[in-house]
């Protein structure tokens, strides 16, 4: 059985960090989060995967070039019209039953495993309605799926749908009728074979995270980070407390006096401390420095960044390239988001900043800001507000 | 009738003692595990082999030549990639023509490749406690009718044991096996294709060894080591006690007041003490350096490491060219007495033992007084400081300051 | 150059050859040949692609056989030309890389005893020879007839009466053994036999092997057997894939945020403040140097210029830099002086010439190469390797870079080492060299705006690039880069050298690239850009963040990230890339394979 993965988006919802790579890249414990579908469908029996991509293809594609143990082709969507238009593009690789999911949802072996084995002809993927679901809330009887309702104005419903399927080839038939008609989403096109008469089986699936907005990121380094593998390389000093879950990386430098509790992710080439501390759920990519005295919790660092002494940092997430002047405090706490004109409310929230921004010393940023990509922060200064990409604070 | 012996794997769960050696080439009272299954093979009567090679070849084609120094020969057919037994057995289609198959991991005894040797389309099939992490047989008046996966409640005691006798038909069904699950060619998949045309005759062993984990090496040197001979070539000076049957090689020189409780096997152009005390089932390799109040127990320890100066290392497996600085010493028990866990991999993994030190590889170095904890597996070219305390999994190249 | 391949073994000859002369298509070429012996000895050459070669063999058994694929250096592209070249009895063929340099006397010679030719090429003689020397030894005729020649070469045999063995030998040109099992391989390079063994042998000067279905023999000069050591490859085939890039050197381009962190990493750390090589290479780099010789051909020795003014600026020591072809006949030779060679594929002739006269005159030398095992890095005191990669594009881009980084490490080494700098200048240093990443980054992500200028410069006659001191050598670079790959004439200058008489050739249909820096040559500069204005070329500047006085002097500003001016050279040589890149694409040319090049220049 093949599995077509659908990696073209660019998931606007999730700028500025999607300026420069597909969502689909998005490293949660130091792993794009493709990578993640990738090894949760492999060791399925999936004989080849095909992924659909499109925008900024070219860092899947290079990213992925060493990925060993199951075949992988790629096939290119132009426009990004929708999920069912997205699967289309796959048509010519697939001559049989196959599955479909999405490149930007953690989902775990053992569901997409259930979902092969189902004996029905079609097959999705449920969850228990905890948040909303970008695919939709689902009604059911006894096990089949009776409906799918898109973005429903009130919180409706036991379950949400996961945007993961198993379908016949013949679906494509469907697709193509109602692409024709410009309907492109891959939940219209079910909704069409519900009303068909088709019974479509449900599963629930054990762990499944869907990446929506930035802080989504945050939550789910949290829980990917348990499964990490712990081990040690580099160089550690002499004093040096380490405690738990540690993954430190080849040609990683770990200066004395710095306390580490696990589970915490240190990725290669980086230098730490010496005196920092870094505490649990916190992922640092490559290549990063954090000076003296630094305090790091619950937060994503991604790789070649500077983190200048004194600097608090919770519940943050800091792209590549980021350089972070000395007593940068991102306070932690709660905050209401205003995201296409609905409004989040998030209880423990830091500092969300997007690439390569410059920022001065003693900056102090409010709960939930998100700042926009090579943004300029002078010194002294205090941000209570978003700040798109390329601006300067003066 | 030629013995192919699958020889190609890495064998990631030895790790890190398979970053620089394949799994076959590990070494065993001495002797590399495909050495032991070379001579049984020999003793059974087989003359002619043919190694399937794959990860670092070169060490097992470096070893074993073309045969001559043992009168046998022996052909080599690289595997490339790993994609299963049943393609690693594929291979081997010009070089056979009725052969046996040992898979190069698991060690046999020469009575059972006799037997399996007498009878044509056979497999050799094994009474073991611990079913479930292998594949069961099925067998009806002896014959086989299926092979299983692995499975979690295993309806039988009895699994397939890894030997085989094959004539050329099984390459046809070679060709015809699908991936399995995992994404490999089995060549269970291939037999049980086989099964349904010809009759496999079930062929239960009396020896079998299987090495998955680090510890099993300690298992297995332990069982290899009670049935060797009391045989001293080396230097012994005055005022040394060995009791027990204790092999020492050539040119090795055993010092006053060393005392020596066999079975031990200690190699060729060693030092061995003054005052050091070896215990029972350890193995030394050669150009080895065991000094002055060290104690060393249970434990292998290969060629060119030095225990020097006032260790100790127990229950443990410590690779090539190590070098324990003065006092290092490798703890094997908890306080509170609990089995020991070993991450591997970075997994963590119980490995069943009381007593447990370390797993050590190649060319690592440690300073004066440092400790090692138990289940403590330690990668290539590290480098432990003075007074360091490490545990856990140490990647290669590491430096604990 | 030319690409050679031999197989002796139990697969099919053809279907081998073929699949590894695709391999080696990279180096670039214009025609192809095979030779199997299949009781006879059959040749089959073409002119043009190796499917074109492939589509023209019949099936043929036979499992050994010789492939080649010829970039000219004698005679023209011909059929007749083509390797592999056979011996008036039609017994034996030899595939050659490499120039023969008395060939000519040779040929004569022949003619004299009543040969006749049927190519223009050296690589005939050698069969000849080999043919008048036989005696029953195939091994023995090679030796005869390399005791003959004068020149470069790497060859490989074989004879129809004797079809159980191929004959390789070489001299200066590279060759290796490819050992399999129960077949074996001799190659020109290792990309060539990679997909079936990883298992090699390299031969040194004077070698000769002789290789059969299970053995290989290794013969030294005076046919003594040698015992030799084999190196196992760790590259995997798949390095060279462009994964979604129209042309690798795009996508090479784009590696360098990647490869200038590979170039660095390990060596550098801002917290200890240290530069850290290994034992070896900081003994080398210690205080005894009184001055250094840079020695490299093409792109690497424009990186050595580069090199030249940093080590100067911050070692305080004399750099002469000279051309590898230039410096193994006339070179400075001095015994306390540091040799450095620059050499991407650590086997370009010249550089390696050069290396082995540095080595004779008791200099000591340090070699800067992208691949482990090359012979640059077995004929020197120690070498540093620049990490990158694969470079499959022919025009040298992320290696260029990475050279400048390695050399911007050794410098600061050598100058804490002598304490001409102090540990606050490493320091900052160290900080900018780490900003270098961020920096490509951003100017990799504005190349809309060096795609823009590439429009309207790409249609000119010339352009030209001028610079000042350290970006002198990068004017040079950049115009290398762009006339290899779009094919439009360009030429470096110093700045200040356009009056004294490239001026003539300005013209409006002849735009200038300046690169201008802040620093002492800033004003300079500005006035040679208003001397460049008044005669009609629009002039495209190359400057700083920070600078806001240029808009009003150049026609077309870019921008790169402000650093020190040391470092900057690594920036402003991705905006000549993208530059040369965009201009080559908007033409239609063909990037990665620029017409009568080839990657790795092993003969002179």
């Amino acid at each position: 059985m093949k599995a077509v993965i659908l990696a073209a988006g660019e998931g606007k919802r999730l700028r500025p960090f999607t300026e420069t790579m597909p969502k689909v890249m998005l490293p949660v414990a130091n792993k794009p989060v493709l990578e993640y579908v990738f090894d949760s469908v492999k060791n399925c029996g999936i004989e080849e995967i095909i992924v659909v991509v499109g925008y900024k293809k070219e860092v899947i594609m290079e990213y992925f070039k060493d990925y060993k143990d199951i075949k992988i082709s790629y096939v290119i969507q132009d426009k990004q019209l929708g999920t069912a238009h997205a699967l289309q593009q796959a048509k010519n690789k697939i001559n049989d039953t196959f599955i479909v999911l999405s490149g930007d949802n953690i989902i775990d072996q053992n569901s997409i495993s259930n979902l092969i084995n189902d004996k029905s002809e079609y097959s999705i993927l449920i969850k228990e309605h905890s948040h909303q679901s970008k695919y939709g809330v689902v009604f059911i009887e006894k096990t089949i799926l009776k409906e799918i309702v898109e973005k429903p104005k009130e919180e409706l419903g036991k379950f949400i749908s996961t945007g993961i399927y198993k379908l016949p080839y013949a679906v494509f038939n469907e697709i193509e009728e109602l692409t024709s008609q410009g309907i492109y989403t891959l939940s219209s096109v079910i909704q069409s074979i519900i009303e068909k008469n088709k019974n479509i089986n449900t599963i629930i699936a054990d762990l499944w995270m869907d990446i929506v907005y930035p802080w989504d990121l945050i939550s789910v380094n949290e829980i990917m980070i348990n499964h990490f593998p712990s081990s040690t390389s580099g160089i550690i000093e002499k004093g040096v407390n380490i405690k738990g879950a540690v993954s430190i990386g080849k040609d990683t430098t770990i200066y004395s006096g710095c306390y580490i509790v696990g589970p915490v992710i240190i990725g290669s080439g980086c230098e730490i401390g010496p005196n920092a501390c870094i505490f649990p759920s916190t992922t640092i990519g490559d290549n990063s420095v954090i000076r003296p005295f630094c305090e790091i919790r619950n937060s994503i660092i991604m790789n070649d960044c500077h983190i200048s002494s004194n600097s608090h940092l919770s519940h943050s997430i800091v792209t590549k390239g980021n350089i972070i002047g000395n007593n940068f405090s991102s306070i932690t706490g709660e905050s209401t988001i205003d995201t296409e004109g609905e409004f989040k409310k998030l209880n423990n929230i830091g500092t969300m900043i997007g690439e390569d921004c410059t920022i001065g010393s003693n900056v102090i940023v409010e709960p939930g800001v998100i700042i926009g990509r090579r943004c300029k922060i002078d010194h002294l200064k205090r941000i209570n507000k978003n700040i798109p990409s390329e601006s300067k604070v003066m | 009738m030629k013995c192919v012996i699958l020889a190609a794997g890495e064998g990631k769960r030895m790790h890190p003692l398979t970053f620089t050696r394949p799994k076959v080439m590990l070494q065993i009272a001495k002797r590399p595990i495909i050495e032991w299954n070379l001579l049984n093979a020999i003793d059974a009567g087989l003359k002619e082999f043919v190694f399937v090679v794959g990860y670092k070849s070169e060490m097992v084609r470096d070893f074993f030549g073309n045969g001559e120094q043992w009168n046998v020969s022996i052909d080599y057919v690289n595997q490339g990639k790993a994609l299963g037994t049943a393609h690693a057995i594929g291979m081997v289609e010009r070089f056979v023509d009725d052969f046996i198959v040992l898979c190069g991991d698991t060690i046999f005894g020469a009575n059972d490749i006799k037997n399996i040797i007498k009878t044509d389309n056979s497999i050799g099939i094994f009474e073991v406690e611990n079913a479930e992490e292998y594949g069961i047989v099925e067998t009806k008046d002896g014959f086989l009718v299926k092979i299983y996966e692995k499975m979690k409640k295993p309806f039988s005691n009895i699994i397939n044991a890894g030997m085989y006798h094959f004539n050329k038909e099984i390459f046809n069904y070679i060709k015809k096996t699908n991936k399995s699950p995992r994404g490999e060619y089995e060549i269970t998949d291939s037999i049980n294709q086989l099964s349904k045309e010809k009759k496999i005759k079930g062929i239960f062993l009396k020896e079998w060894r299987d090495v998955v984990y680090p510890w099993h090496l300690l298992d297995a040197n332990e069982e290899i080591l009670k049935k060797i001979d009391r045989k001293i070539e080396g230097i012994l000076e005055e005022n040394i006690i060995i009791k027990g049957n204790v092999t020492i090689g050539k040119d090795t020189i055993i010092r006053s007041g060393s005392y020596i409780t066999g079975p031990v096997i200690i190699g060729k152009n060693c030092k061995i003490g003054p005052n050091c005390y070896i215990r029972p089932h350890t193995a030394i390799g050669n150009n080895c350096h065991i000094g002055n109040a060290c104690e060393i127990k249970n434990s292998i320890v290969m060629d060119n490491t030095n225990v020097p100066h006032q260790n100790y290392v127990g229950d443990s497996v410590i690779g090539s060219n190590c070098n324990l600085g003065a006092g290092t010493k490798i703890a094997n028990l908890r306080l509170d007495k609990k089995n020991i866990n070993i991450i591997l991999n970075g997994k963590k993994i119980d490995t069943k033992r009381r007593k447990f030190g370390a797993v050590i590889g190649d060319n690592v170095q440690t300073g004066i007084n440092s400790t090692i904890n138990v289940g403590t597996t330690i990668g290539n070219n590290c480098f432990i400081g003075q007074s360091s305390s490490v545990k856990g999994e140490i990647n290669s190249y590491s430096k604990i300051l | 150059m030319c690409g050679i391949i031999g197989y002796n073994g139990f697969r099919e000859a053809k279907n081998v050859l073929i699949d590894c002369l695709k391999r080696l298509d990279y180096r670039g070429y214009d025609s192809a040949g095979i030779g199997i012996i299949d009781d006879k000895l059959q040749v089959f050459k073409e002119v043009g692609e190796i499917t074109h070669l492939e589509k023209e063999i019949p099936t043929i058994r036979g499992d050994i056989g010789i492939g080649h694929t010829r970039w000219a250096t004698h005679g023209a592209v011909t059929k007749e030309n083509a390797h592999p070249q056979i011996s008036p009895n039609k017994k034996f063929a030899v595939i050659h890389n490499g120039i023969i340099e008395n060939f000519k006397k040779i040929k004569e010679d022949l003619e004299k005893k009543g040969h006749t030719f049927t190519s223009q090429t050296d690589t005939e003689v050698i069969a000849h020879l080999i043919e008048d020397h036989y005696n029953g030894s195939l091994e023995e005729a090679v030796f005869e007839t390399i005791k003959n020649i004068q020149g470069a070469y790497a060859i490989v045999v074989m004879c129809e009466d004797e079809p159980e063995k191929l004959i390789g030998a070489r001299r200066e040109s590279p060759l290796i053994v490819g050992v399999g099992d129960n077949e074996n391989f001799i190659a020109s390079d290792i990309p060539a036999l990679l997909k079936y063994t990883n298992r090699v042998i390299y031969l040194d000067e004077g070698e000769l092997c002789v290789v059969t279905k299970n053995s290989i023999n290794i013969y030294d000069k005076n046919k003594k057997e040698i015992e030799k050591k084999k190196d196992i490859i760790t590259w995997d085939y798949k390095d060279a894939e462009k994964s979604g890039f129209p042309h690798f050197m795009l996508k090479e381009i784009f590696d360098q945020p990647n490869t200038i962190n590979q170039a660095l990493r390990g060596r550098i750390s801002e917290i200890g403040q240290t530069i850290n090589f290994s034992e070896k290479i900081e003994k080398l780099l210690s205080n005894d140097i009184e001055s250094i010789n840079i020695v490299a051909c093409g792109t690497s020795y424009y990186s050595g210029l580069v090199g030249k003014y940093v080590i100067e600026q911050t070692c305080r020591i004399p750099v002469i830099v000279e051309l590898a072809s230039e410096y193994r006949f006339f070179g400075t030779r001095n015994k306390s002086s540091l040799v450095i060679a620059i050499t991407q594929s650590g086997e370009t002739s010249d550089t390696l010439a050069a290396l082995r006269e540095a080595n004779k005159s008791g200099c000591k030398t340090l070699a800067i190469t992208n691949v482990i095992g090359s012979t640059a890095t077995r004929i020197t005191n120690g070498y540093i390797l620049t990490q990158s990669g694969p470079e499959i594009g022919v025009a040298a881009t992320k290696t260029f870079t990475s050279q400048i980084i390695v050399l911007l490490l050794a410098a600061l080494k050598i100058a804490s080492i002598k304490k001409t700098l102090s540990s606050n200048d490493i320091y900052y240093y160290i900080l900018r060299l780490k900003e270098l990443s961020r920096q490509i980054r951003l100017i990799l992500d504005e190349s809309n705006k060096i795609i823009k200028i590439s429009e309207k410069i790409k249609d000119s006659n010339s352009i030209f690039f001028i610079g000042r001191g350290i970006n002198f050598p990068l004017s040079l670079e950049g115009a290398l880069k762009l006339k290899e790959i779009s094919y439009i004439h360009a030429e470096g200058f110093a700045a200040g050298e356009l009056k004294h008489g490239p001026f003539a050739l300005l013209t409006k249909k002849t735009p200038v690239v300046a690169i201008v820096t802040k620093d002492s040559t800033y004003n300079k500069l500005l006035a040679n850009i208003g001397e460049i204005k008044a005669r009609g070329p629009q002039v495209i500047a190359i400057a700083d963040e920070n600078d806001s006085e240029i808009e009003k002097h150049a026609d077309y500003v870019v921008r790169y990230p402000s650093n020190s001016t040391l470092l900057s050279c690594i920036p402003i040589t991705v905006i000549l890339q993208l530059l040369a890149y965009h201009v080559a694409d908007l033409r239609n040319c063909p990037i990665d394979k620029p017409r009568n090049l080839a990657k790795s220049v092993t003969v002179e």
